[in-house]
């Protein structure tokens, strides 16, 4: 008997198999079929075949059930399933959110694992920022691709030399004579010895350094933007100068400096000084850091031409002349530097003639303006040329510190993530699905890597103050806008990020959630290996940067003391730039003056003092009269002290003495290269000869022959020398000083200086300080190894100090349970410790050797160089493991000291 | 369920307010028997309508003592009911045009 109500139960109990049919809908269908069976049996059907119909009309549980479940389950995006979701991938929120509670979380090691990223990124920043305004010399003029110096590749008696001066005529005469020659120019710096110029501006008397005169084209071919004045009209006129917004402010302050005056003073070489008034015609923008060509006055060509007519014809004036060319477009540069050989034939020609001495090779040669400060190391450049090699070890030393800082990041991050494995377990219970997981660790860390970008960000616009005013540059984040450097930034931002997920993006994430729940799995059981790896090798990279830096100081102040073939320590020099005749006529008596103050122990006066790029030179003939063939030898004029107080070495004769004839009158000395430019075989063979030289036509005999002592600093070949006591040349006093009270000391040579020289501003200088700058580039890199060194340290210190908090959290069970069975303090300090302090003595082994290797090969280079001692290492790896020991043990003290009952309570 | 289950129902709930089974019976009435939905997928339908808040029920008993989900159109439903209808009217005459290829009076 068919039980309409039975079946119609059995049917409800079906729907409930699925989970998606919820009350409210079961009661719903189960009206329907009730209605519909009501229809049937009214049609006339029987109750069975009612139900039957009815039941197949409806349709199963599943399909039913599937279709409510898609209704009322959501995405993960949080949408019904019509509503796809927006842009977002999914969870992203979710992720957000953890990520930031992940951090809050963990803050102390967060904050020592963003801070060291971003130390090491601000760092490699700043010094990719320098290397890139290194190479950016000159590259900002306008067409600067057809911009060249020409400078000069000679062959004389005394070597080959290129030259980065030319003749005075050279310019025009290439403009006239060559098509392709668009314009050029000249840059001639202030004559003789006078690199500073005298210019007054009422009661405002300073001498200035970077003061050139320049052909009016100039504008042309360098870009000096113009602020005031005429770029076409401001230079055409003689007894006009255009200078700097700086020097504006500096003259004549918040006034408008244009059409007034300022009163310069040029000695044009013709044995007299005037000082004469140039009328401001234009003022410029501050001459930037990137360029070789660095001004703060520009004078009119016209004014030198007014002062020596000859100038414009004379080919063998060998005052200091740059010259500059820009060049068609689509010129072919190695035909034009071929053509302009003629020239270069005429003037070897003229030389020949006036000196009847051929010269074994004068050509010209082109150099692009852009290539001038990376590549150019002729004789006489402007400024101290770039230097390749440093370059390469700046860019080596941001490598390295950019390594620590992620391997660092890497570490660290990944022994954080150790600790997760529970969460990971769990997650996976709950549903999610393992690319869901590596894409939630993924994203973790790319967020904490950008943070510590932006940071980095911050850090480096800091840091920038201090290291522009150490290196003198101008740097600012713009520099960082290039589109290489931008995408290099973005493709180590992904591969940090994913170097520091991925271990527990793909690792942890694999594990079993189960046993990992349960506890069966070690937080710190795998990547250990990895661990200590990384661990060794920031600490390598740090202890060989250490090693490095200090060898290289040691080098530099070797460099700096050695025998340069004088004394330069304790020397005080003045140079006297005005009021000059009193100082040729009375120096003795002055020298006596100053000696008067028992601090200073010595005075001397010459025409130079070693280290200025003197260019006076005598020409000197055997054949009085006869100047054909006659060698040219640099001269510095002195007095009797100048050998004695530079503690100058002689090899062959005697020096200058005052009680031994005619000295004044009758003697010359020559160093060691002026001998073989004299023609003789050997210092004795020189004494006693007689030469005229050309400038005063007096013949004198050589009566002593000296060492060659770098006058012209370390980095300069030693030319041939001739020292003459000539009064008419001397501008410059020594004082040796014996420094206690230097205060005191200053305050009497200032008195004396006012009462002999009144009105001449008073310059001075120290001469070890002068060579100093010789040494600039060795300064700088000398200067930043030991802060980037330092920095480097610190974050690896930084690394370490987190590393070894963690581990020691992690023991804090076993720390506790040690205490309790009465380890004591410094028991379980050793213990953490020791598995550290293992891995810092391995870096030792690992970076000395490739220290030692990496200073020996760079320490060839020097012709004079200190022998690496092992006191250098051993300092390096006691200092490094103190650090290294310090730093574990803070936290080595802070787990021991913990109360044991703490840990163990968390059973 | 076919995307003309949406007018179709929103268009007999117009003026009305009836339950799920009178809705299959009006679909079979209307279209003179040439429509026959799936019964039991009617619900689901309807239950999505709601979410999307088109239509609104409300449980009410009748007098033999079952309770019944009573369904009606909400504001938005209207709206959305006439612009089904534009929707489909403007569908409905692009395929009138294929099929018939002799002017037709709109």
């Amino acid at each position: 008997m068919f039980d309409l109500e039975k079946a119609i139960k059995d049917w409800r109990k079906a729907l409930n198999k699925n989970e998606a049919l919820e009350d409210g809908y079961k009661e719903e269908l189960e009206c329907h079929l009730r209605d519909k069976i009501d229809y049937l049996i009214g049609l006339g059907s029987s109750e069975e075949k009612a139900f039957e119909e009815a039941a197949r009309k409806i349709g199963g549980a599943d399909s039913l059930g599937a279709e409510y479940f898609k209704t009322d389950t959501r995405g993960a995006s949080g949408h019904p399933p019509w509503k796809k979701s927006r842009w977002l991938p999914p969870l992203f929120s979710n992720y957000f959110k953890i990520g930031l509670r992940k951090i809050k979380r963990q803050t102390l090691y967060s904050i020592i694992n963003i801070a060291g990223l971003a130390l090491g990124l601000a760092c490699c920043a700043v010094i990719i920022l320098y290397i890139t305004n290194e190479l950016s010399y000159d590259t900002f003029h306008k067409d600067a691709d057809r911009v060249y110096r020409v400078a000069v590749h000679r062959i004389t008696l005394v070597g080959e030399f290129w030259d980065s001066t030319t003749p005075g005529p050279l310019g025009p005469e290439l403009v006239r004579s060559y098509p392709q020659v668009e314009q050029a120019v000249r840059i001639v710096p202030p004559f003789e010895n006078a690199s500073h110029v005298l210019v007054v501006q009422n009661e405002k008397r300073f001498f200035e350094n970077r003061v050139f005169f320049v052909d009016k084209e100039i504008f042309e071919l360098f870009h000096i933007p113009f602020l005031k004045g005429n770029p076409q009209t401001a230079l055409t006129n003689p007894y006009t100068v255009v200078i700097t917004e700086g020097m504006a402010v500096k003259y004549f302050g918040e006034e408008a400096s244009l059409g007034k005056t300022l009163q310069i003073e040029i000695d044009y070489d013709t044995g007299s000084v005037e000082i004469r008034d140039f009328e401001v015609t234009g003022v410029v923008k501050n001459s930037p850091s990137n360029t070789h060509f660095k001004y703060d006055m520009l004078l009119s060509m016209p004014t030198v031409v007014s002062n020596l007519p000859s100038f414009e014809e004379d080919w063998l004036n060998y005052h200091a002349k740059y010259t500059y060319v820009k060049l068609a477009p689509y010129t072919n540069v190695a035909d034009f530097e071929e053509q302009i050989q003629k020239v270069a034939k005429k003037c070897a020609q003229i030389y020949s003639e006036r000196f009847n001495r051929k010269l074994d090779l004068f050509e010209f040669f082109l150099q692009p303006v852009t290539k001038i400060h990376m590549y150019s190391h002729n004789l006489g450049e402007m400024e101290t040329p770039g230097n390749w090699y440093y370059l390469y070890i700046y860019s080596i030393i941001a490598f390295l510190i950019l390594l620590i800082g992620c391997l660092n990041f890497i570490n660290l991050s990944t022994a954080l993530s150790t600790t997760r494995t529970k969460e990971v377990g769990l997650r996976k219970v709950v549903g999610a699905q393992r690319r869901q997981l590596i894409w939630q660790f993924l994203g973790e860390s790319f967020l904490i890597t950008i943070l510590a970008f932006i940071i980095a960000l911050g850090l480096t616009s800091l840091l920038l103050f201090p290291f522009n005013q150490m290196a003198g540059t101008e740097l600012s984040l713009a520099g960082l806008r290039q589109p290489v450097v931008l995408l290099s930034l973005l493709g180590l931002l992904f591969i940090v990020s994913i170097g520091s997920g991925v271990y527990p993006a793909l690792i942890l994430t694999a594990f079993n959630p189960v046993s990992v729940i349960q506890g069966k799995v070690a937080p710190t059981s795998r990547g250990a290996i990895v661990q200590k790896f990384l661990v060794v090798g920031q600490f390598a990279v740090s202890i060989f940067l250490v090693i490095c830096t200090l060898t290289v100081f040691k080098q530099l102040n070797f460099m700096k003391g050695r025998a340069l073939g004088f004394n330069l320590e304790q020397k005080l020099i003045l140079r006297v730039k005005s009021n000059l005749n009193h100082l040729r006529r009375d120096y003795e008596a002055i020298k006596k003056d100053f000696l008067q103050n028992p601090s200073i122990t010595g005075a001397t006066v010459s025409s130079s003092v070693p280290g200025d790029r003197t260019n006076s030179g005598y020409y000197l003939t055997s054949r009085p009269g006869d100047l054909t063939n006659a060698p040219r030898l640099k001269v510095i004029t002195a007095d009797y002290d100048f050998i004695p107080e530079y503690g100058i070495k002689m090899v062959a004769g005697r020096p200058f003495q005052q009680d031994v004839g005619n000295d004044e009158n009758e003697a010359y000395m020559i160093n060691l290269a002026g001998v073989k430019e004299l023609g003789f075989s050997s210092p004795e063979e020189a004494l006693g000869k007689s030469f005229m030289a050309h400038y005063h036509g007096m013949t004198k005999r050589i009566i002593g022959v000296t060492d060659n002592f770098h006058y012209r600093g370390m980095k300069e070949i030693v030319e041939p020398l001739l020292l003459d006591i000539e009064p008419s040349l001397l501008n410059t006093i020594t004082l040796s000083v014996r420094a206690e009270n230097i205060n005191e000391l200053m305050r009497f040579i200032r008195t004396k200086w006012d009462e002999h020289f009144p009105g001449v501003p008073f310059e001075y200088s120290f001469l070890d300080e002068n060579f100093d700058r010789e040494y600039r580039y060795e300064e700088q890199m000398g200067r930043m190894l030991g802060i980037i060194t330092t920095l480097g340290f610190i974050i690896a210190c930084l690394g370490l100090f987190g590393l070894a908090a963690f581990v020691a959290r992690n023991r804090t069970k076993e720390i506790g349970i040690r205490k309790v069975l009465g380890a004591s303090t410094a028991n379980i300090v050793a213990m953490l410790s020791k598995k550290f302090i293992l891995l810092v003595l391995i870096s030792v082994i690992i970076a000395s050797p490739l220290a030692w290797y990496s200073m020996n090969t760079w320490l060839q280079d020097f012709a004079y160089r200190i022998h690496m001692n092992l006191f250098v290492f051993f300092v390096c790896a006691a200092g490094a493991l103190a650090i290294a020991l310090a730093t574990v043990c803070i936290q080595g003290i802070r787990a021991a000291v913990a109360n044991p009952a703490n840990s163990l309570r968390n059973e | 369920m076919a995307a003309s289950t949406k007018p179709m129902i929103l268009a007999i709930l117009a003026n009305r307010e009836i339950y799920g089974y009178q809705i299959i019976q009006s679909v079979i009435e209307i279209s003179g028997g040439t429509l026959e939905w799936s019964e039991g997928m009617l619900y689901p339908v309807l239950h999505r309508l709601e979410k999307e808040n088109f239509i609104q029920s409300q449980w009410k008993m009748s007098e033999n003592g079952r309770r019944r989900k009573y369904y009606r159109l909400t504001e938005s439903g209207k709206k959305e009911l006439e612009k089904e209808r534009k929707q489909w009217l403007s569908v409905h005459k692009v395929l009138s045009r294929l099929w018939d290829p002799l002017p037709a009076f709109d």
